[in-house]
C-alpha cells in the first residue's frame, strides 16, 4: 500500500486532535469561553473531516470482492530487554462508519452545547471534558490492540464520570456520577481479567498482526481448543469476561442501573453518552472481538458465549422497554429506551448479525441524539422542566423542535418505510428470526418493538399534545437557532440513513461484512422479508395505536393520575364509558402493561439497587478494616521513617553550610577517599 | 594538516564566535549613544538566536564526517546530535536571558553565553586530551563570568567566586591527572590511551592519574563529594546562567565523562558487583554514584528555595546517571545520554518557570510559588510536567529515562553468584527516586493548592517565557509517550561510534 | 643525570604546596596563586613526561603546556576580576567571610 503512511497519520491524529483541544482548554482560564468553544468545535470539525476522508479510503479499497479490507498500523511502544510492547491502529469497515458517526454527532452536540450551557459558570471546563470524552472514544475506535482499547475505555469512563457529575452542586448528580463509574467499573473488572487471561494465553493483545493477532485464525483455534474450568473452552471463558465489560458500558441487564441515573448530567452529555460514545463502546467491543466470541462456533454461529449475549440482549430489550412505559421524566424514558435499544443490538450480535447490530447502532446514534437534543430543547424551552406530566401542548410553541422530535420518535419506534430505525430494526428481526437455537428471542424482540412504539407515543402525547399542565405561567419558547439547526441536521440524517439499509439495497450491511450490494427490489418481496415486515408494521401500529387511544385524553393537571395508574374501580367505570375496543385494551393490555412495568421498575429499584447497596456496605466494612490496619501498622511506621529521613536530610544539608575553604577540603578528602578505596580493593 | 579542513570542521563554532563578536560590537556601538535598554536586549538576543540557528543548520547539512588531527576534532552522528542538543539548550538560555531584568552590558552577557556554547561544543566534539581541556576551561571560564554577571548583586558575586574557586581547583586536579595519564600512555588521544591501559595493567602512577581525573570530572557533573559548589551557584547565579550550568554544561560533562571512561579508560574498569569488587574506575564511580544519590536526595528534602532544591536534585540525578555509566556498555551509554538530555530539558524548563517567578516575586522560596496556578495556568502546568518527569512518573520522559537507565545497569556486571551485580545500586536508586517525589510535590503543592497571600505580586508571564516553557513541556510529554524519537537516533549513533 | 622520578617528585611537591595554600590561606589572592602552583605542577609533569617519553619528537607535551599556560593566564585574569568584584561587596577578600549564600 503506497499511500498507507498518511492514513496512519490521519488515524492517530483523530484521537489526538480532540485530546490536544482538551489539554489546551483545560489550562486556559475560565474567562476564555469563546476560545474554548472554538477550540473544541474546531477539533471536532477537523476530526469529522478526517473521519470522512478515512471512510472514503475504506470505501474505495473495499470495492468488489468479498474480502474485508483491513489496514493495520502496528508499532512498538517501547522495548525492555528482548520483549516489547506493541500497540497499533486499525482501519476497517467496522470502525470507519463509527468514526464518522462519533465525530459527526459529537460535532453537532458541541455546537448545541454552546447555547445550552451558555449560562453555566464552568462553561470552559465543560468543553474540556467534552473534548476528552470524544478523544477517548475515537482512540477506542481506532485501536488495534486490546490494551489500547482498554486504556481509552477507562478514559471514556473517567470522562463520563466527570460529565455526569458536572453539576457537582447537586447531590443527586454526584451520586449518579459515582453510580455510573462504579457500576461500569464492576463490569470492567471482568474486562480486565479477560484481557490479562488473553495476554497470558495468546502472548499478544494486537487484534490483527499479520496472522499472529488475537482475532486471527491461529490464535482463535488455539483458544477454542483449550479447555478450562467446567469444561468451558478458553475462548468462551475469556469472551464472557470481556462481555462483562461490554454489558457494563452498554447498560445491559443486570448492569443497566446506572444509565437512567446518568440523566443527572447536562442534556448534551446525555446525548453524547447515549448516542455517540459511551454506550456504543460496549456494542462496539463485542463487534470488534466477535471472532473470539464465535471461536467455538460452527458455521451456524452458535457458541456458548454468543448464546449468552443473545439471551441477555433479548431480555434487556423487553425489560427496559416495559420500564419505560411507567416513567414520567422525559429523559428517563429516553434512557430506558436506550437500554432497550442496546438490548436489540446485543441480540443481533448474539445471533451473529454484526452488520445488523452496527447499522442499528449508527442509526440509533443519530435518532437518539436527535431525541435527546430535542428533549433538551423542550426542557430548555419549558424552563428546566423535565416531568412530562407538567408539559403539554408544547407543539404549538416549539414547532421546529416538535417536527424534529416527531421524526426521531418515528425512527425509534420503527415507523415503516421512511425512517432508518425501521429498516435497521427490520434487519435485526430478520437475523433473529433465523436463529436456530430457540424462537423465544424473536418473540421477545417483537414484544420490545411493540412496547417501544407504545411508550414513545405516550411520551409524544404527554409532551406535545393536549393542554398545557405547566405550574408556572411562563409560556414555552422555541430554542435559539444554534440549538435547532443541529436538530434539523440530525433529523435529516435519521431519515436519509434508511436509504442505505433497506433489504432492497443493503449497501450498509454489505459494506461492513465485505462485498458489494446490488439493488434488487425483488428482495423486498421474498416471503420471509415481506412477512416479517408485515408483522413488525402490525406491531408498531398496534403499539402506537394503543398508546394513542389510551392517552387520547390526557390527565387535566400534573397531579392527576396517569391513565396507567388508575385503580381498578376507575378502570371499570372508564370501561363503561368507552367503546368496545377501549374495554378490550383496558381489560387486558393495560393492567398487564402497568403490572409488567411496575414489576420491572420494582425489580429495578429494590432488587438490583438493593444488591448494589449491600455490596457497597460490604466494601465499606472492608475499607474500614483496612483503614485501621493502615493507620496502626503502616502509617505510624511510615511516619517515623519519614521523620528520620527529614532529619537526616537536614543534617546532610547542614553539612554544606561551611565556608569556601572548608568545602574545598571536601575535594581533597574526596580524593583521599577514592585513593583508599582503590588501595583497599 | 590542512587548515581548510579545520575550518570546515569548526564551521559551527566559528559562526558562533563571529556572532558573539558581532554582539559585542553592537553593544560597544550603542554604549556611545544611550544606556542599554530593552531594545539592546532584543537586538542582541535575536542576533544570538540567529547565530545559533545558523550553526545548527550547518551541523544538520554538513556532509563531513570523520576525525582529524589525531582525534582532536571528531564528527560523527553522535557528536552532531549532541552539538545540536547543546545549541538548543543554549537557545533556551538566551531566551531566558531576555526574560530577566536587563543588566548593564547586556550584549556581553549574550556573547559570553555563546562562548560557553563554543566551549561545550569543543568538548563534545573531541577525543583528545588537549582540546578536551581547552574546551572544558573555555566553558568553565565563560560560566564563571555568566554566574557573576549580576554585578550589583552580592549573591551573584559570591556564587561566581565560589564557582571559580571550585572550578579552578578541580581543573588543576584534572590537569594533573591528565599529565599522569599522558605520562603513562605517551599519548593524548583517548583511543591510544585505552590501548595502553589494556596492555599495561594497573600501576600506582596510573591509579593516581585516574583518581585525579575523576575528581576533575566529578566537579563538572556535580557528583558527591565534589558537588559543594552546586547549591550556592544555582541559588546565587542569575537564572539563565544557572539554567545553562544545570543543563547544557551537565550534558557536555556527562558526554565527555562517558567518552573518557569508555574509550580512554577502556582497560581499567574493575568491578563493582556486590562482593566482587575489582580495582578500576568502576568502583570509584560506584561510590560517587551511591553518595550522590543519598546526599542529593536527602538534602533536597529540607530545602526552602527552589533553585537550591533543583541543585540538590541535580546531584541526585547525577548519581542515577553514574550508575549506568558503570555498566560500560554501548546500551548503557545510550541510556545515560538519553537521560541526561531529558534531565537537561526538564531542568531548563523548571529554571524557565523559576525565572518568571523570580522576576515577579523577587524570590524563589517555596511560598513565592503559592497561587501560581491561578495566575499563570500554562506555566504552572508546564512546571507540573517538568517536576513529575524529574520524579520519574510515567508517562513522561523522565520515567523512560530512569527505566532504561536502571534496566541497562541491571544487565551489566554479573556478581559472583550470577545475579545482576549492580542490584544494590539500583535498589538504592529506586528508594531514592521514591524519596525525591516528596520534594517535587512540595513545590507543586504550593503552585496548585496554596492560595497566594494578600498583596503578593501577580505572576505575569511574557509570551516568550510561556511559549518556551510550554514547548519544553510538550517535548517532555511527547518523549514520554514515544521515547523512540530521541532514543532511536542516540542508539544508532552510539552503535556507530562504539 | 636528573631522572624522571625527581621531576615527578618536584611536581608532586609543587602540587601539594599549591593545595595547601588553597586550603589554608585566608586571602583570596593567595588561593589564586595556590591554584596557579597546582597548574604549574601539572605543566612540569607534561614537560618531564615529554622529555623522557618514548617519542619526544612529537612535541605533544610541550604543545599541551603552551596551551595550558595560556588557559591558566585567562583563568587568573577572570579570577582576579571576580576577586575585585567581591571586594566591592564585602570590603574584604577573606574567603571565610563570603557566606551570604547558605541553605
Amino acid at each position: 500500500m503506497a499511500d498507507a503512511s498518511w492514513i496512519a497519520h490521519l488515524l492517530w491524529l483523530l484521537p489526538v486532535l480532540p485530546l490536544a483541544a482538551a489539554a489546551g482548554v483545560t489550562v486556559s482560564p475560565p474567562s476564555r469561553r469563546r476560545r474554548a468553544a472554538a477550540a473544541t468545535i474546531g477539533a471536532q470539525a477537523v476530526a469529522f473531516l478526517i473521519a470522512s476522508a478515512l471512510f472514503l479510503v475504506v470505501l474505495k479499497s473495499s470495492g468488489g470482492g468479498d474480502e474485508i479490507v483491513r489496514q493495520t498500523f502496528n508499532f512498538t511502544w517501547f522495548n525492555f530487554g528482548s520483549s516489547s510492547l506493541e500497540l497499533g491502529l486499525l482501519l476497517d469497515p467496522l470502525n470507519a462508519p463509527m468514526l464518522v458517526m462519533v465525530t459527526f454527532v459529537g460535532l453537532l452536540i458541541c455546537i448545541y452545547s454552546v447555547a445550552y450551557m451558555s449560562n453555566d459558570a464552568n462553561f470552559v471546563r465543560f468543553f474540556a471534558f467534552l473534548s476528552l470524552f470524544s478523544a477517548a472514544m475515537l482512540g477506542l475506535l481506532v485501536a488495534n490492540n486490546l490494551l489500547l482499547l482498554f486504556i481509552c475505555w477507562e478514559l471514556v469512563g473517567l470522562a463520563s464520570y466527570l460529565l455526569i457529575g458536572f453539576w457537582a452542586h447537586k447531590p443527586s448528580a454526584v451520586a449518579a456520577a459515582k453510580k455510573a463509574f462504579i457500576t461500569t467499573r464492576i463490569g470492567d473488572l471482568g474486562f480486565f481479567l479477560g484481557m490479562i487471561w488473553l495476554y497470558a494465553e495468546a502472548g499478544t493483545l494486537q487484534f490483527y498482526a499479520g496472522g499472529a493477532g488475537i482475532l486471527e485464525q491461529s490464535t482463535l483455534t488455539q483458544l477454542a481448543a483449550g479447555i478450562t474450568i467446567g469444561g468451558m473452552a478458553l475462548a468462551t471463558a475469556i469472551s464472557l469476561l470481556l462481555f462483562c465489560g461490554a454489558a457494563g458500558k452498554s447498560g445491559q441487564f443486570p448492569f443497566h442501573v446506572w444509565l437512567p441515573d446518568a440523566m443527572e448530567g447536562p442534556t448534551p452529555v446525555s446525548a453524547l453518552i447515549h448516542a455517540a460514545t459511551m454506550v456504543a463502546a460496549g456494542v462496539f467491543l463485542v463487534a470488534r472481538v466477535f471472532p473470539l466470541f464465535a471461536a467455538t462456533a460452527g458455521p451456524d454461529l452458535v457458541s456458548t458465549a454468543l448464546t449468552t449475549v443473545t439471551w441477555i440482549g433479548a431480555f434487556t430489550a423487553v425489560f427496559a422497554a416495559a420500564i419505560a412505559v411507567a416513567q414520567t421524566d422525559i429523559k428517563r424514558i429516553l434512557a430506558y429506551s436506550t437500554v432497550s435499544q442496546l438490548g436489540f443490538m446485543m441480540l443481533a450480535l448474539g445471533v451473529g448479525g454484526v452488520a445488523a447490530a452496527i447499522v442499528h447502532l449508527i442509526a440509533h446514534a443519530f435518532f437518539k441524539a436527535l431525541l435527546f437534543l430535542g428533549a433538551g430543547s423542550v426542557i430548555h424551552g419549558c424552563g428546566d422542566e423535565q416531568d412530562i406530566r407538567k408539559m403539554g401542548s408544547v407543539r404549538r410553541f416549539m414547532p421546529i423542535t416538535f417536527a424534529t422530535y416527531a421524526i426521531g420518535m418515528m425512527a425509534l419506534s420503527g415507523f415503516p418505510f421512511f425512517f432508518s430505525g425501521f429498516w435497521s430494526k427490520e434487519e435485526i428481526l430478520h437475523v433473529v428470526h433465523g436463529w436456530p437455537q430457540s424462537p423465544v428471542p424473536f418473540y421477545l424482540a417483537l414484544a420490545g418493538t411493540a412496547l417501544t412504539a407504545f411508550y414513545m407515543t405516550r411520551q409524544m402525547r404527554f409532551v406535545f399534545f393536549g393542554n398545557s399542565r405547566a405550574e408556572t405561567a411562563a409560556k414555552p419558547h422555541e430554542s435559539p437557532r444554534i440549538m435547532t439547526v443541529p436538530l434539523a441536521v440530525l433529523a435529516a440524517a435519521a431519515v436519509l440513513l434508511g436509504i442505505f439499509a433497506t433489504p432492497a439495497w443493503p449497501w450498509f450491511h454489505r459494506f461492513i461484512t465485505g462485498g458489494t450490494a446490488t439493488v434488487d427490489f425483488g428482495r423486498l418481496f421474498t416471503a420471509g422479508t415481506l412477512g416479517l415486515m408485515f408483522l413488525s408494521i402490525l406491531l408498531v401500529g398496534a403499539g402506537v395505536g394503543t398508546a394513542w387511544v389510551v392517552y387520547r385524553r390526557l390527565p387535566g393537571s400534573a397531579s392527576a393520575p396517569d391513565p396507567l395508574e388508575r385503580r381498578l374501580p376507575r378502570l371499570y367505570r372508564a370501561l363503561a364509558d368507552r367503546l368496545y375496543i377501549d374495554e378490550l385494551y383496558n381489560a387486558t393490555l393495560i393492567p398487564l402493561h402497568g403490572a409488567a412495568g411496575r414489576a420491572a421498575d420494582g425489580l429495578d429499584r429494590f432488587v438490583w439497587n438493593g444488591m448494589v447497596a449491600a455490596l457497597t456496605r460490604i466494601i465499606l466494612l472492608l475499607s474500614a478494616l483496612s483503614q485501621i490496619t493502615d493507620r496502626r501498622l503502616f502509617n505510624q511506621g511510615f511516619d517515623s521513617g519519614c521523620e528520620i529521613l527529614r532529619r537526616s536530610g537536614g543534617r546532610v544539608s547542614g553539612a554544606h553550610n561551611r565556608n569556601i575553604q572548608a568545602r574545598l577540603v571536601y575535594i581533597g578528602s574526596g580524593m583521599v577517599l577514592l585513593f583508599i578505596l582503590f588501595a583497599w580493593i | 594538516m590542512n587548515y581548510i579542513e579545520f575550518t570546515v570542521f569548526l564551521l559551527p563554532e566559528i559562526v558562533l564566535l563571529v556572532t558573539a563578536l558581532a554582539v559585542i560590537g553592537i553593544d560597544c556601538a550603542r554604549r556611545g549613544k544611550a544606556a542599554t535598554g530593552a531594545g539592546g536586549t532584543l537586538a542582541s538576543a535575536s542576533l544570538c538566536a540567529a547565530g545559533i540557528l545558523v550553526a545548527a543548520l550547518i551541523i544538520l547539512i554538513m556532509p563531513q564526517e570523520g576525525r582529524i588531527a589525531g582525534g582532536m576534532l571528531v564528527l560523527d552522528p553522535l557528536t552532531r546530535l549532541f552539538k545540536l542538543v547543546l545549541l538548543a539548550m543554549t537557545l533556551v538560555a538566551v531566551l531566558m536571558l531576555m526574560e530577566t531584568r536587563p543588566v548593564r552590558h547586556v550584549g556581553e552577557n549574550f556573547a559570553v553565553m555563546l562562548f560557553a556554547a563554543i566551549g561545550m561544543m569543543l568538548v563534545v566534539g573531541t577525543e583528545e586530551l588537549l582540546v578536551l581541556f581547552i574546551g572544558l576551561e573555555l566553558t568553565g571560564i565563560s560560566l564563571y563570568v555568566l554566574v557573576g554577571f549580576a554585578r550589583s548583586d552580592i549573591r551573584s558575586a559570591e556564587a561566581a567566586l565560589k564557582y571559580f574557586l571550585f572550578g579552578s581547583v578541580s581543573a588543576a586536579f584534572l590537569l594533573f591527572g591528565l599529565s599522569l595519564i599522558y605520562g603513562f600512555s605517551g599519548s593524548t588521544e583517548l583511543g591510544e590511551i585505552g590501548v595502553a591501559m589494556q596492555a599495561g595493567g594497573m600501576e600506582p602512577l596510573l591509579a593516581v592519574g585516574l583518581v585525579m581525573t575523576l575528581v576533575g570530572f566529578g566537579f563538572k557533573v556535580a557528583a558527591v563529594p565534589f558537588h559543594l559548589w552546586a547549591p550556592d551557584v544555582y541559588q546565587g547565579a542569575p537564572a539563565p546562567a544557572a539554567a545553562l550550568v544545570a543543563s547544557a554544561s551537565k550534558v557536555a560533562g556527562f558526554f565527555i565523562l562517558a567518552k573518557v571512561l569508555l574509550l580512554g579508560f577502556a582497560g581499567a574498569e574493575g568491578g563493582a558487583a556486590w562482593g566482587g569488587f575489582q580495582p578500576g574506575w568502576v568502583p570509584l564511580i560506584g561510590v560517587m554514584a551511591a553518595l550522590s544519590m543519598v546526599v542529593g536526595n536527602l538534602a533536597a528534602l529540607v530545602q526552602n528555595r527552589v533553585r537550591r532544591l533543583l541543585a540538590y536534585s541535580g546531584i541526585g540525578h547525577a548519581g542515577f546517571m553514574l550508575i549506568a555509566l558503570m555498566a560500560a556498555t554501548p546500551a548503557a551509554l545510550a541510556s545515560v545520554l538519553f537521560y541526561v538530555v531529558i534531565y537537561g530539558l526538564t531542568t531548563l524548563g523548571a529554571f524557565g518557570v523559576v525565572t518568571v517567578v523570580l522576576r515577579a516575586r523577587e524570590g524563589d522560596r517555596l511560598s513565592d510559588f503559592a497561587g501560581m496556578s491561578r495566575q499563570a495556568p500554562l506555566l504552572s502546568f508546564s512546571m507540573l510536567i517538568f517536576f513529575v518527569s524529574l520524579a520519574g512518573l510515567p508517562p513522561l520522559a523522565g520515567f523512560f529515562g530512569k527505566f532504561y537507565l536502571f534496566t541497562s545497569a541491571m544487565g551489566a556486571q554479573a556478581a559472583p553468584g550470577g545475579q545482576p551485580g549492580m542490584l544494590w545500586l539500583v535498589l538504592l536508586a529506586l528508594v531514592m527516586s521514591a524519596i525525591s517525589l516528596y520534594y517535587y510535590l512540595l513545590v507543586l503543592k504550593q503552585i496548585f493548592f496554596v492560595e497566594a497571600a494578600e498583596g503578593t505580586p501577580v505572576i505575569r508571564a511574557s509570551k516568550t517565557g510561556t511559549w518556551t516553557c510550554s514547548i519544553l513541556a510538550a517535548a517532555t510529554i511527547v518523549l514520554g509517550c514515544y521515547p523512540g524519537i530521541l532514543l532511536g537516533p542516540i542508539r544508532l549513533a552510539v552503535g556507530a561510534a562504539f | 643525570m636528573i631522572t624522571l622520578e625527581s621531576f615527578l617528585l618536584v611536581s608532586a611537591l609543587l602540587f601539594a604546596l599549591g593545595l595547601a595554600a588553597v586550603l589554608t590561606r585566608r586571602n583570596a589572592i593567595m588561593i589564586l596563586i595556590g591554584i596557579e602552583l597546582m597548574l604549574s605542577a601539572a605543566n612540569l609533569n607534561f614537560v618531564a613526561f615529554w622529555r623522557f617519553g618514548a617519542n619526544p619528537e612529537a612535541l605533544t607535551g610541550v604543545l599541551f603546556v603552551l596551551f595550558s599556560i595560556a588557559v591558566a593566564a585567562a583563568e587568573a585574569a577572570v579570577g582576579l576580576a571576580l576577586i575585585i568584584m567581591i571586594y566591592r561587596h564585602y570590603r574584604s577578600i577573606n574567603p571565610l567571610k563570603f557566606n551570604v549564600l547558605n541553605g
